[in-house]
């Protein structure tokens, strides 16, 4: 088949490659703790939600209709973005060195103005002068709008794969 | 098992600690020490009340949350008739866990191993091939162990694996009058909201023991960055000693809570008026309780050894929002020397309309538990304690911990002879008599003493002065 023939699935690459493009980007950005430019990529009508998950008997991927992590509006996630720029936010003096790993990036749905993706994320965090390490795992739903050249983020999921979490906090954002 | 050398090493340790105490001190090493984590296991934690859980976590028969005491798997489970349960998870024929989920419903529960099936109040229903195999078992005998003592005050489940512990009541004593504070508010009690945050830290559980038997004086620099942002009101989150607040701390029975408010102001823990108006009728209090509670800020609470409660007015999660309450339960359940699971639960009033526990659950979100603006910052700094504790140093140079905030030579302490509640209330909070206090009960239960033998003094003022 000739590529001229394929252009509904070229436009879907180039939708892919634009969205891996923005969360890498977003990725570097949060490793760097440059957390006032990655609030630059909020919404003003975000909807930043971190369920509890649950583990249940015979179902999986359950999470909690009523406990969470994060359920963050535009002004209570600037707020913690804000709080890390004082000095008394311990949990991140020094700041927390991370990576994140963006993988499985799936568009699932798309129009001109926003675009449904689904992504993987795991980020290995080392934290003060110590070997210890901890790794987040999780599964994100995210709702990208567009914004000019790039994105905002309009909603994020976040799956969380533990029901009990192995670190002293949860001081970055996923 | 500790041998008889440990126990030699550990007796002498025990001899040091009650010499440090007696000057309102502490050895850091005790922060972090294998051998006492044994005895706080046998001694103290298998001869204690242990918080379980929530009555309201397993409203219908048949719910079921797994649970722990020490390292002991737990089933927290509703039978048909209603009952609460706490069987030990371990079924009787080759010892199998028997439960796998975290919650769920369910009649019965079976061993994956050999199949043999247990009701939900415990009783052994189904051996397979019975009748050939196990001819003379008597099914009585073989239901799942229930724990001794199972007892609940006010909705709140505790147990203990030692029989002869006295009752819940006897345990708690006059600190219920402050329980009754926080869950008999509103009308028709709290409920638990959801299932409880859950997460391990390398951190010793005498750390967040300590800072919630009234660590007043921490609050203003570990969570300065809360003060900075204007998410909780200096009253609620400043230094220790200053601003208008009115504040105490109480020392009941074993127990601990300290509280802020003002006087002859309706505060109400800033409960917005249609809440006060419509839940708080002050049926369910007495009227020096309902003044207390009526006058307050916020309430930080302790339950010896680890129970501890925070119930704050006056916070946000975004400073252009109107400021709300929390109000959050907890355990500290220890691992090991220098590790421990945190179990938090966030409350609400059960009458309140449902767009207000959304609120206060955001607001316990946004302060405690795993992303909380306040608790972000708290663990580690409980894990460099426990860190610092572990090593050669702290054992080898004899190095004392100072808890001597509000003894009579380091401040001016005073009991607040009009205070209408129990036990010793201090009319300040610049004192460190309640992590004094549950370091005598610490102290008594490792050394295999009575845990009573450490209450009934005033932990500050001159024994003369209030005898």
């Amino acid at each position: 088949m000739k590529l001229s023939d394929r252009e509904d699935e070229l436009e879907e690459l180039l939708v892919e490659r634009e969205v891996r493009q923005f969360l890498n980007h977003e990725a570097e950005l949060l490793d760097a703790r440059e957390l006032h430019d990655w609030f630059d990529l909020i919404a003003e009508d975000i909807s930043y939600y971190m369920p509890r998950r649950l583990m249940r008997e015979n179902t999986a991927g359950v999470f909690s209709d009523e406990s969470y992590y994060f359920d963050e509006s535009y002004g209570s996630l600037k707020a913690r973005v804000m709080r890390f720029d004082s000095e008394y936010a311990w949990a991140e003096r020094p700041p927390t060195r991370t990576e994140r790993y963006v993988t499985n990036v799936v568009v699932t749905e798309y129009d001109d103005e926003e675009v449904d993706v689904e992504s993987n994320l795991l980020v290995y965090l080392s934290r003060a002068d110590s070997e210890d390490h901890d790794f987040y795992s999780a599964k994100r739903e995210d709702t990208l709008r567009r914004d000019g050249d790039s994105f905002e983020i309009a909603d994020r999921t976040i799956l969380l794969n533990q029901t009990i979490l192995s670190t002293d906090n949860v001081s970055i954002f996923l | 098992m500790v041998t008889d050398n440990t126990t030699t090493g550990t007796e002498q340790v025990l001899q040091e600690a009650r010499e440090a105490l007696d000057e309102g001190l502490f050895p850091l090493q005790l922060f972090q020490d294998d051998d006492l984590h044994e005895l706080e296991v046998q001694r103290l934690f298998g001869q204690s009340w242990v918080f379980i859980g929530h009555e309201s976590e397993i409203p219908e028969p048949g719910d079921y949350a797994r649970r722990y005491i020490g390292d002991d798997p737990f089933i927290f489970v509703r039978d048909e008739s209603g009952e609460i349960n706490l069987l030990f998870d371990s079924c009787r024929h080759r010892g199998t866990q028997v439960c796998r989920a975290e919650q769920g419903n369910t009649s019965h529960f079976r061993c994956p191993y050999h199949g043999w099936t247990y009701k939900n109040d415990g009783e052994a229903a189904g051996i397979p091939q019975k009748t050939k195999a196990f001819q003379e078992l008597d099914r009585e005998e073989y239901g799942l162990a229930h724990v001794p003592r199972l007892e609940s005050y006010e909705g709140l489940v505790f147990a203990s694996i030692n029989e002869d512990v006295p009752s819940l009541e006897e345990w708690l004593g006059e600190y219920k009058w402050y329980l009754d504070i926080q869950l008999k508010l509103p009308d028709g009690g709290m409920e638990v909201v959801g299932e409880p945050h859950r997460w391990v830290i390398d951190a010793n559980w005498k750390t967040i023991a300590d800072n919630f038997n009234g660590d007043s004086y921490h609050t203003a620099w570990a969570h300065g960055s809360v003060v900075d942002l204007e998410l909780g009101g200096e009253e609620t989150v400043g230094h220790a000693g200053t601003g208008e607040s009115i504040d105490h701390h109480i020392h009941c029975d074993g127990h601990t809570t300290s509280i802020r408010g003002f006087e002859d102001e309706d505060v109400f823990l800033t409960y917005p008026d249609e809440i006060v108006d419509e839940l708080f009728s002050g049926d369910d209090l007495s009227e020096e309780q309902w003044q207390v509670a009526r006058q307050a800020l916020s309430f930080t609470g302790a339950i010896f050894p680890n129970f501890g409660f925070l119930h704050f007015g006056d916070t946000t999660d975004d400073p252009n929002k109107d400021v709300a309450p929390f109000f959050t339960i907890r355990k500290w359940r220890p691992i090991s020397p220098d590790q421990m699971e945190l179990w938090s639960w966030g409350l609400v009033p059960k009458n309140a309309p449902e767009s207000f526990k959304e609120r206060m659950y955001k607001m316990y979100t946004s302060n405690f538990g795993p992303t909380g603006n306040f608790e972000q910052d708290d663990v580690p700094i409980w894990k460099s304690i426990t860190e610092a504790a572990g090593g050669e140093f702290a054992r080898t140079q004899d190095l004392q911990l100072n808890y001597q905030m509000g003894m009579e030579w380091m401040s001016e302490m005073e009991l607040d002879e009009e205070w209408a509640g129990p036990g010793f209330a201090y009319s300040e909070n610049l004192e460190e008599g309640g992590m004094r206090l549950f370091h005598e009960q610490w102290y008594e239960m490792v050394a295999g003493n009575d845990r009573e033998d450490a209450l009934g003094t005033p932990m500050n003022v001159d024994l003369e002065v209030n005898q």
